[in-house]
């Protein structure tokens, strides 16, 4: 008898402490989850943020660089945001191949056919920013980059782009001065004397 | 007990390792990201530094064709396979160690050619065409970036190698490197590409001096070959490789340049300012045809220029030159006009006063001086009135002797001066002194009313002074 009630007494015990037991670790394990699936999820979204900024900063540095390397030898520039035309010294021939300048009386030099050009052209379309060299097929240089905003400040013997997208770190949406913080600039000193503007070489 | 700590270490065990293997995760992709992102810059910052290389080869062979300019012994394209010439290549190969990125060697490959395409006609002055390749060794692994626009853009050569020898010709590497080719046509620039060089000071005493410009070629710039001030042009440039122009509010209608100096009295100024010109003057050497003639010319004298155009000219030696009391120095030429040409050598000094050096028309005179000159009244008749036809150039002095090139008195005097090592004084003197030409002196002031008129188709006549940057293009091919 005594070691049968001494039975029932514990599992009364025991059966009321699993209740608690139970409650108390349930609401433990709900608020570890709850904590963990909110920092999963806010390390998922700056994770997303980070890739995102990456992606964009290189995408940033490749579109300023392909530009630097147009303006470097540009001879003419038609600035506007998110489209600016370039134009080069028509260096290669039909098939690529280098051609010999001939001298164009005026103390400076010309390839190709005397005034022509390669006319390199910038723009943003439809979320994708395109480089398209004279009616060849445009390249894409950046896609999804709807949110980004190219400018090109022409001062004439030096050209200056500002390249900025919006962050996603707020859920809100990125405020004007994270946007400008993108900000990613490129000065460019024009090597070539310029045909729309009165300019001298270096 | 002992089953209870068991369940209970177990599931902390599950939950640890759960955690463990997700921010391993996480540890993993960013490490991932991060490395990629540290690739991507490091190789970017190698294609940035390969542009910076072959930008190099551009300085190397324009200091080559500088030192071309000096006079003998020059020592230009020492150490290359070959001075350039039509068809003929100047190749040179220079590393320089731990100029690269992470201390890599930046390798500079130059090759220099003078195409026959390339000679001005009107002055046969030759343009060189440059090639460069700047190449730098990349320290990461030989990987593409995950981007194919990057390669396009920054065409790495991860085991090939795209340029040889200066122009397209793959070959196999051993290890991943960058390459940019550049290629620059330079140009001749003439000693007389300003209206006033001066090595060091320039000195404008007053505010009635003007200096501006016309081009004698162009007749919307001039009339009849000859300056006109309604068709005043904005071209008298006035330079220094000191550090002050004193513009004494002086009329200048071009720009002002100082070597990281400063211009004063610049109200009058209707150009920029300047503070970025450096230009060497190339020094003149004593003429090598000269012989060791001691004649003085003193008394009225004819010389005859007889030489044509692609024939050497005609050239005389002579110990000074000295013209008073109306004598004159006539330098003759053809009797119908046509164009000779004649160099004159004075070992001594130049002095003209009362009398009159006479250039004849069709006649291209250069007098090589060694000494002073000095020049009053009218002292030169140049009939051409044209400043390429009448040129004085200055012999370097001993840096211990001070010889100066004077022109005063209401003097109107059609030359080019190139004597970077005399000082040179223009003084107006009363109320009508015009210099038609250029001045290059070691300083120059000038005084009273002096106009200068700068001719500015100086800028492709008379002796090369250095070469200049006419075309850049980057082949990125």
């Amino acid at each position: 008898m005594v070691s049968a009630f001494r039975r029932r007494s514990l599992s009364k015990t025991q059966a009321g402490f699993a209740i608690t037991e139970l409650i108390v670790s349930a609401a433990i394990f709900s608020s570890i989850s709850l904590g963990l699936l909110m920092g999963f999820t806010s390390l998922e979204r700056n994770y997303v943020a980070t890739s995102d900024f990456s992606l964009n900063h290189a995408d940033e540095m490749r579109i300023s660089d392909y530009m630097a390397m147009d303006l470097r030898r540009a001879i003419a520039v038609q600035p506007a945001e998110n489209d600016t035309t370039i134009f080069i010294p028509a260096y290669y021939d039909q098939t690529g191949t280098p051609q010999t300048p001939a001298l164009d009386g005026q103390g400076g030099v010309f390839y190709g056919a005397s005034g022509s050009s390669v006319r390199i052209h910038y723009y943003l379309m439809a979320g994708t920013i395109y480089r398209q060299q004279d009616s060849a097929p445009a390249q894409p240089l950046a896609v999804n980059v709807q949110d980004f905003v190219f400018d090109v400040t022409d001062a004439g013997k030096v050209v200056t782009t500002r390249i900025t997208f919006n962050p996603t770190f707020n859920s809100g949406g990125a405020s004007a001065a994270a946007t400008t913080a993108t900000a990613f600039y490129n000065t460019t000193l024009l090597r070539n004397s310029r045909t729309d503007i009165q300019s001298s070489v270096y | 007990m002992l089953r209870q700590d068991s369940t209970k270490t177990g599931s902390v065990l599950v939950w640890t390792v759960l955690v463990i293997a997700m921010l391993s995760l996480i540890a993993v992709e960013t490490l991932r990201l991060v490395t990629a992102k540290y690739q991507n810059a490091l190789q970017t910052s190698t294609w940035q530094e390969a542009l910076l290389a072959a930008e190099c080869g551009i300085d190397l062979a324009i200091v080559e064709l500088r030192k071309s300019l000096y006079p003998q012994p020059n020592y230009a394209w020492e150490g290359w396979n070959n001075p350039p010439g039509n068809e003929v290549t100047g190749y040179e190969l220079t590393t320089v160690p731990n100029a690269g990125l992470n201390g890599t060697p930046m390798t500079i490959e130059t090759n220099v050619d003078a195409p026959s395409q390339l000679i001005d006609p009107t002055n046969s002055w030759q343009y060189y065409r440059i090639r460069t390749v700047g190449t730098i060794p990349i320290t990461g692994p030989a990987r593409a970036s995950d981007n194919p626009q990057d390669t396009k853009l920054r065409r790495l050569s991860l085991h090939w190698e795209r340029f040889t020898d200066g122009i397209l010709a793959p070959r196999s590497l051993e290890k991943p490197q960058v390459s940019r080719r550049i290629e620059a046509i330079v140009r001749p620039v003439s000693a007389f590409d300003q209206a006033v060089m001066s090595v060091g000071v320039v000195d404008l005493k007053n505010q009635n001096i003007v200096v501006d410009s016309y081009d004698s070629t162009d007749p919307t710039k001039s009339t009849n070959g000859l300056y006109d001030a309604a068709k005043r042009q904005e071209n008298g440039d006035i330079a220094t490789d000191g550090q002050l122009i004193d513009a004494g509010n002086a009329q200048i209608h071009g720009d002002v340049a100082t070597n990281a100096g400063t211009v004063s009295g610049a109200a009058n100024i209707t150009g920029v300012e300047r503070t970025d010109f450096y230009q060497e003057p190339i020094p003149i050497g004593a003429p090598s045809w000269a012989d060791s003639s001691t004649a003085t010319i003193d008394g009225t004298t004819t010389i005859n220029a007889v030489a044509t155009q692609g024939s050497v000219a005609s050239r005389y030696t002579f110990s000074s030159i000295s013209l008073s009391g109306n004598k004159t120095l006539t330098l003759a030429g053809n009797p119908n006009g046509s164009q000779t040409y004649i160099e004159i050598y004075v070992t001594g000094d130049i002095s003209v006063s009362t009398g009159q050096i006479v250039v004849q028309p069709g006649v291209t005179a250069k007098i090589y001086f060694a000494g002073n000159v000095d020049i009053t009244g009218n002292g030169v008749l140049n009939s051409n009135n044209q400043p390429g036809d009448f040129m004085l150039y200055g012999i370097q002095p001993q840096t211990t002797s001070s010889e100066h090139v004077n022109f005063g008195g209401n003097s109107q005097i059609t030359a080019s001066i190139y004597a970077p090592g005399h000082d040179v004084t223009v003084n107006g003197g009363g109320t009508n002194g015009h210099v038609y030409g250029s001045i290059v002196g070691k300083t120059v002031t000038m005084t009273g009313v002096s106009n200068l008129h700068y001719d500015e188709r100086l800028g492709s006549t008379g002796v090369i002074n250095n070469y200049k940057i006419v075309s850049w293009f980057e082949d990125n091919r």
